[in-house]
């Protein structure tokens, strides 16, 4: 099966850097997007079972595109080293500050370059933007099925079974590939490669592309005027000397102070 | 004037608060669930109404078809899967771009001023958009305006796509919380090691006065609780008066559902746990121990 894993380079929202009120974008690191580890590993579950090839695409969205691309590729490793076979990274500065629409149109440019394809696998959202839209704008702009937030995927020749993780319903459905599906974080637990596995992914390729590569330009709808951080300051009173006794009395203490609650 | 197009369900009409925010549009609503009685009274003049039961590639066709016909300016919609699944299929169909979590809309020439929620909930966004783009908001945010109008309504057929089966469906259980309005929140992780010692909790919670709040992996992955109790990023937005954390380590993800609550209160057996730098109080200790000792003492000066 030709597989194709969608593994975006998020922002690391545990570690965003600030500079005074504002979001220093350029100095926050990158990391895999959590939910498409799970993408990764869906397709190479899929590929070890049924046999075939899995390549990863990611479009770099996060400048200074000079400096991002070496720790791209660092993360790129990882995604080779749970078993995807190669990667393609696009990176240019035209893609910097671009919205959704764009990245879809540059990972579609990218899998008709690749030529055919079965099952494209993308987590449910990313952890920095979560709004999820980039695997239903692929598929529609490659005018395939999409399947959203699976929990189990099974696949039969063509055909594709999934349980869909909705609000109010597991929904079981069926779609025949080719075929986009999101997969949410509990559909497996990501394989943590072993230092053997990431040594032998140096010598998997990653292929990096440029717009002009893929022969597309492509101008945003969207443009960012400004980030500002929702800062709370708070308290940060530790409460760990003494007895359970102590601490309770402590924290209860605090409760009282706040007028969380009044003495009965 | 601009042509607007909400689709929602009957319920979602708080949108139009959101579309009310450009000042003279004509509102025109795709009612996907319910007969859009009462719509004129905020001034909705059109409402289209899905008849049946639709999936969302179906749902996004018919609403390419509908913004093709009426040259919308804006289109916006409310958050769920279903509305995240068929809203970005039009937006790619229609070259625009897809703003996710709105909190403000302002016009400004002919293009728009929209804040949003952004970078994991963790910031306040801003960003001119060009038309058409498509808005999505939980419609609660907004509180439309009366203006009455005469509206005219029509019965959309749409056509079934059929590309995905739906094999089954089965109803997941709902808690009947709303734990977006709770004023008291005790909430707990997977430092509880089995669903039975979640009791702990409730027992906490009955004497605070509280509603159950928890983790993903609670909700999602072990289903010991049910969705409407999982706070955070992929959960439900709080904004209680006391939010405590017990066995919740603190991720990013979690923090974006709850950072606007006034008092944090953490308990954590790890001293490293990332939540003690986002918290007002943090207890190290064993939820074990402390729980109880804790609800015990509750017990006693609250006279309950
Ligand atoms: C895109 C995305 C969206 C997400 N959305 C959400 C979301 O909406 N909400 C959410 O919660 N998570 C979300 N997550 C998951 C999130 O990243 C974390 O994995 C999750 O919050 C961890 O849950 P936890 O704190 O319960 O578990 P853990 O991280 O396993 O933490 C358990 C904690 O319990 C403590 N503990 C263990 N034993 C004891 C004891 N005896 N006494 C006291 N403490 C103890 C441990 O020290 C630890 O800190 C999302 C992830 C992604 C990638």
């Amino acid at each position: 099966m030709e597989l194709i894993a969608l593994v975006k380079l998020a922002l690391d929202t545990g570690q965003l850097r600030v500079s005074g009120d504002k979001l220093d974008i350029e100095n926050t690191p990158l990391k895999i997007s959590d939910i498409d580890r799970n993408a990764v590993e869906a397709a190479v579950q899929i590929k070890e079972k049924v046999g075939g090839r899995v390549r990863a695409i990611s479009v770099l969205k996060y400048g200074p595109v000079q400096k991002r691309v070496q720790e791209a590729e660092g993360l790129i490793r990882e995604v080779l080293a749970m078993g995807a076979d190669e990667a393609f990274l696009v990176a240019d500065n035209a893609l910097v500050n671009t919205d959704q629409l764009v990245t879809a149109k540059v990972i579609a440019a990218v899998i008709r370059k690749l030529g055919n394809f079965d099952l494209i696998l993308a987590g449910e959202a990313s952890i920095d933007g979560y709004t999820g839209q980039v695997g239903p704008r692929v598929a529609a702009e490659l005018g395939i099925p999409v399947v959203t937030y699976a929990r189990e995927l099974r696949v039969d020749g063509n055909k594709l079974t999934i349980k869909r993780d909705l609000e109010e319903a597991v929904q079981t459905v069926e779609v025949t590939t080719p075929a986009l599906v999101t997969v949410t974080r509990e559909i497996n637990v990501p394989r943590i490669p072993p230092l053997l596995q990431i040594r032998m992914a140096m010598k998997k390729p990653i292929n990096k592309l440029s717009l002009a590569d893929l022969g597309i330009s492509l101008g945003s709808p969207m443009e960012v005027k400004g980030v500002s951080l929702v800062q709370v300051r708070r308290k940060g009173v530790i409460i760990k000397e003494g007895s359970v006794d102590d601490k309770v009395n402590k924290l209860i203490e605090a409760l009282i102070q706040e007028g969380i609650i009044t003495r009965g | 004037m601009v042509n607007i197009l909400i689709v929602g369900s009957q319920g979602d009409y708080g949108l139009v608060g959101l579309a009310q925010r450009v000042g003279d549009a004509v509102v025109h609503y795709l009612v996907v669930g319910g007969d859009a009685t009462g719509l004129e009274r905020y001034g909705v003049s059109k409402a289209f109404i899905v008849q049946g039961v639709v999936d969302e590639q179906s749902l996004a066709n018919a609403v390419l078809e509908l913004a093709r016909a009426n040259n919308y300016a804006l289109i916006i919609s409310p958050i769920n899967k279903f509305y995240r699944t068929a809203m970005p299929m039009v937006a790619q169909s229609l070259g625009a771009p897809l703003i996710m979590d709105v909190t403000d809309l302002k016009p400004s020439g002919d293009t728009f001023e929209v804040s949003f929620n952004g970078i994991g909930s963790r910031a306040q966004v801003t960003a001119g958009v060009k038309q058409p783009a498509i808005l999505m908001a939980p419609p609660a945010r907004f509180k439309p305006t009366e203006k009455p109008t005469s509206m005219s309504k029509e019965t959309l057929q749409v056509k079934s796509v059929g590309q995905v089966k739906v094999v089954s469906t089965e109803e997941k259980a709902r808690g009947g919380v709303r734990i977006e309005d709770a004023e008291l929140i005790v909430s707990v992780g997977r430092g509880f090691k089995k669903k039975e010692d979640l009791q702990l909790a409730f027992d906490l919670a009955k004497v605070l006065g509280a509603e159950i709040g928890c983790s993903r992996p609670i909700a999602a992955d072990l289903k010991w609780l049910s969705e409407d109790h999982w706070v955070g990023l992929s959960g439900h937005k709080v904004r209680p008066k006391l939010y405590m954390a017990i066995g919740i380590s603190g991720q990013p993800q979690h923090l974006a559902g709850m950072m606007e609550s006034r008092v944090v209160v953490v308990i954590n057996n790890d001293p490293n746990a990332p939540f003690f730098k986002n918290c007002d109080y943090g207890v190290v200790e064993d939820l074990y121990k402390f729980v109880p000792a804790l609800t015990n003492k509750l017990r006693e000066l609250l006279k309950k």
